[in-house]
């Protein structure tokens, strides 16, 4: 049973990771910085649990707060620039955060071990979980009661103005700007957002794997941070959600006896799933059937 | 001071490669305003792919650049059908999405076929050093500098004097309009495609002839080098790639002299960033470059 629990704990920190390029996709704006913030998230909880001997709670708000403060420093020189630089931006952006924790080195002598990350070997004995007695079942709430909160603050701000704005920035830039709309002023702040998410979110990783490293950090994990949305459709936060279900377990459990196959699958799945399906599982159309089958006799 | 000249020197050698990988990526967005992301992945196939000769016969160094090439011209190809033909113009993020997935699949089927190990290449001239006074010159870098160079003035060549590039120049300027003139827009950006893979299957040959063996490792540092040439040198223009390369190559081989490696690629993602503050347009802006 604990496998499954483990299973869950990790499409619950993996939803995170989409969710925060969610919010930064609906403004149009492509980010492979994402894999980044998460990792400062990771690296600050880490070092704030294990260093300072804080409590996970304030330590993930802290990453959070790191992760925004990140995003928002990284969303203003790199958004005034074309959606496409972005990209390029971002990823390189995503590499130097990799190879900055590939060179940090920070350790404290703990009784007789020494505590901390070290360069290439990584940071290990983040064991809060562990330390304060939790069972793999409760990390799993935890986790979750994270997921649920930031997918029902997502859900939120779509059905408000901020996600509207978000929508038609994401829709025609120009036209948006036409209305009165601060084009800047929108992106960096679901950069920021999307930054927070991820900081939480790698607050969270950190703990459950007790061990990280540079390499947890590198673009595939940038790459799936945007494939999650990307493949699950812009539509709705549950389509990110299905994307992970499906990638995860799908991957994880589903082509096990595929081992090493798997990796190359995932690969040809992304080209397949783009081709088939542009726009997305939950596309717009597919999320309006979905609504006339469970909302009954609307008219569409 | 002499160690300054002769890292930039080499560098600046080596960035000729660089150089090649932007203008594949410059010349893409340039005409199909599109980031094809797999194409530093497609570069290192193409340079395997000029391995597998080695397998049916023992064949000089540069029957295999040349099967590199070819290698590189198929590989161009297949992305171009599999991420770009089928998906509708109007969903970038799909086509960026599934290039990124050819990207992950080109890394595994080579991690799969050379069981992770990285292969040797072979290298002409590697045993040449040119000297002059407390200078070298190393024979394959130059060999790589000379090769470049021909492949961009092939390429300019094409673009400029024959009708496939007047095409090409013309779907890149105004799609629609080349079409009512009569241009197939499909063909043309699948010869593209094709014409950039050749680019980059030599590409990819020459950085395996030049570091003396070929990993998939290679795949996302040259990935991203790759991009920040094309920005830095302006997307779109394949002058500013050229240059752009030179000055990256130049630039990150100075910064290994005097901070090691380890922190090598730092400095060049800092350089990026400088140019997205100061020059987001990048050092030659193409004309008519809209949105």
């Amino acid at each position: 049973m604990d496998f499954y629990f483990g299973l869950v704990q990790l499409v619950g920190v993996h939803t995170l990771l989409g969710l925060s390029a969610y919010i930064v996709l609906l403004t149009g704006q492509v980010t492979l910085a994402q894999a980044g913030f998460f990792a400062i998230g990771a690296y600050v909880a880490g070092m704030l649990t294990v260093l300072a001997g804080w409590h996970l709670v304030p330590a993930l708000g802290v990453s959070a707060l790191a992760g925004a403060i990140t995003a928002c420093a990284v969303g203003f020189p790199a958004l005034r620039v074309k959606g496409l630089m972005l990209v390029i931006a971002t990823l390189a952006f995503g590499e130097g955060v990799r190879l900055f924790f590939f060179n940090f080195d920070y350790q404290i002598a703990k009784g007789e071990i020494k505590l901390g990350p070290v360069g290439g070997e990584g940071f290990r004995q983040i064991r809060f979980f562990p330390e304060n007695g939790w069972s793999t079942f409760e990390v799993m709430l935890f986790i979750w009661a994270f997921v649920v909160a930031i997918m029902a603050l997502l859900w939120w701000f779509d059905r408000s103005r901020y996600g509207a704005v978000l929508r038609a920035v994401g829709e025609d830039e120009a036209a948006a700007q036409s209305v009165g709309i601060n084009l800047t002023a929108v992106k960096v702040s679901a950069m920021t957002v999307g930054g927070a998410i991820a900081g939480i979110g790698g607050g969270l990783y950190a703990h459950y794997t007790t061990h990280i490293e540079h390499s947890s950090f590198n673009v595939l994990v940038a790459t799936f941070a945007i494939a999650y949305p990307i493949v699950g459709g812009l539509s709705s936060v549950f389509g990110t959600l299905l994307a992970v279900v499906f990638v995860q377990a799908l991957l994880v459990e589903g082509l096990r006896d595929l081992g090493d196959w798997r990796n190359l699958l995932f690969g040809a799945l992304i080209v397949l799933a783009m081709n088939l399906r542009p726009r997305g599982f939950l596309d717009p159309q597919a999320l309006g059937s979905l609504k006339r089958l469970f909302g009954g006799d609307r008219s569409a | 001071m002499l160690d300054l000249l002769q890292a930039v020197m080499d560098g600046v050698l080596f960035g000729a490669t660089y150089a090649l990988i932007g203008i594949g990526f410059t010349l893409v967005f340039g005409v199909m305003h599109k980031i094809n992301m797999a194409y530093a992945a497609a570069s290192i196939g193409g340079a395997y792919g000029g391995l597998l000769i080695l397998k049916v016969m023992a064949a000089p160094a540069w029957v295999v650049f040349l099967c590199a090439f070819a290698a590189g011209g198929v590989l161009g190809y297949a992305v171009y059908v599999t991420c770009f033909h089928f998906i509708p113009l109007s969903s970038p993020l799909a086509t960026l999405m599934s290039t990124v997935g050819m990207l992950l699949l080109i890394d595994e089927i080579i991690v799969h076929v050379t069981a992770g190990m990285p292969q040797n290449y072979p290298a002409l001239f590697d045993d040449v050093m040119w000297r002059a006074g407390e200078f070298s010159l190393r024979g394959d870098l130059l060999l790589v500098f000379g090769v470049s160079v021909l492949c961009m003035i092939g390429l300019l060549a094409l673009l400029y004097r024959t009708k496939l590039g007047l095409a090409t120049r013309a779907v890149s300027q105004q799609a629609v309009a080349a079409q009512l003139c009569g241009i197939r827009v499909g063909r043309v950006n699948a010869m593209t495609f094709v014409i950039a893979g050749l680019l980059g299957g030599i590409a990819g040959a020459l950085i395996g002839a030049s570091v003396g063996m070929l990993s998939p490792l290679l795949t996302t540092p040259l990935t991203v080098k790759g991009l920040i040439v094309t920005v830095i040198g302006g997307l779109g223009s394949i002058p500013g790639a050229i240059i752009a390369g030179l000055l990256v190559g130049g630039f990150e081989n100075v910064l290994q002299l005097y901070r090691g490696v380890a922190e090598r690629d730092l400095y060049v993602m800092l350089l990026l960033f400088v140019f997205l503050v100061f020059r987001p347009g990048g050092l030659f802006t193409p004309r008519g470059a809209r949105d």
